[in-house]
């Protein structure tokens, strides 16, 4: 299936990739688009103005697709809350990983194109989950 | 004293133009406490202005479509201001209101003396610094001086942890 986005990648379309092929598809293809008319026909566009999977009431679009698609596995909402500090900095959530993770994802949109960056990230999602879902098991730091 | 842009020509802006119905006033309040949040130049009534970039425009952005959901109406520009003039004087209103609120943690850090937890205190202005870090465009002497004081407080504060 192709999923659309918006181009100059950042946490919350990071995360939303990496949470689609993950969980929901995983022959998700990605293509990256300056306007919302530039979506092709049938690719499905998320973390763009207007569409159904972007920010919704104070959420951001990580935290609209959970919903969406039903996911409640509660590591991905611990993760999300990382997320949504990080992108929206509204103080919602205590997550203080949020800003850490926010300067390396504006780095890396300054250093690298697109493809590049959900290849980088997609991995490092997947630790920050393995972190968190050891946590969650444990109740405390895993290490 | 203050960073004012230097460049021969003047920067990109991004400006939100925004209306949205008196009542009811939560999404008002939550819209405006946004913008607050972002340290938006008032331009007008309805009328916000952050210098462009990627991360001033994408959050003005989400807010104009908090504002459409709201039953309101907004768009979102790119603009450039027509003179130099025109650009410093915004500039200046942005970097005055920052160093009124470096000023204040500067206070709040210098009174810290008689404070039961300096340690606490130390925390929630380090972390009021990074918020209004976020939003200063145009960095006052005043960042400085509040940064200053952050440091002697946390000297203090290792000092008092030690004893």
């Amino acid at each position: 299936m192709r999923w659309a986005t918006r181009a100059g990648v950042h946490i919350d379309r990071a995360a939303c990739a990496w949470l689609i092929r993950r969980f929901i598809d995983p022959d998700a293809a990605f293509v990256f688009v300056d306007d919302p008319a530039a979506v092709p026909t049938e690719a499905t566009p998320f973390d763009m103005r207007g569409v159904e999977l972007g920010h919704q009431g104070g959420d951001c679009s990580f935290e609209t697709i959970l919903r969406r698609y039903d996911l409640t596995d509660p590591v991905l909402w611990q993760l999300a809350e990382i997320v949504h500090e990080a992108d929206l900095e509204d103080e919602r959530f205590d997550a203080p990983e949020a800003r850490g993770l926010d300067v390396v994802l504006r780095g890396l949109s300054m250093t690298l194109p697109d493809e590049e960056i959900l290849n980088l990230t997609g991995p490092l999602f997947d630790g920050l989950y393995e972190y968190h879902r050891r946590a969650t098991l444990l109740g405390r730091p895993p290490a | 004293m203050i960073g004012y842009p230097t460049t021969s020509a003047p920067g990109q802006w991004v400006l939100l133009c925004y209306r949205l119905p008196r009542e009811p006033s939560t999404p008002r309040i939550a819209v405006w406490r946004k913008l607050k949040r972002l340290g938006v130049a008032q331009l007008g009534d309805g009328l916000v202005a952050l210098p462009a970039d990627a991360r001033t425009r994408e959050h003005l952005e989400w807010v104009a479509d908090e504002v459409t959901e709201a039953g309101g109406t907004a768009s979102v520009w790119l603009a450039l201001p027509a003179s130099r003039r025109q650009e410093r004087d915004l500039a200046h209103q942005m970097a005055t209101a920052r160093a009124a609120e470096y000023a204040a943690i500067a206070a709040h850090a210098a009174a810290a003396d008689d404070a039961p937890s300096s340690l606490g205190l130390l925390r929630r202005l380090r972390a009021e610094f990074a918020r209004v870090t976020r939003r200063d465009f145009f960095p006052p002497t005043e960042r400085g001086a509040a940064r200053a004081a952050l440091d002697d407080l946390a000297t203090e504060t290792r000092a008092e942890v030690a004893t």
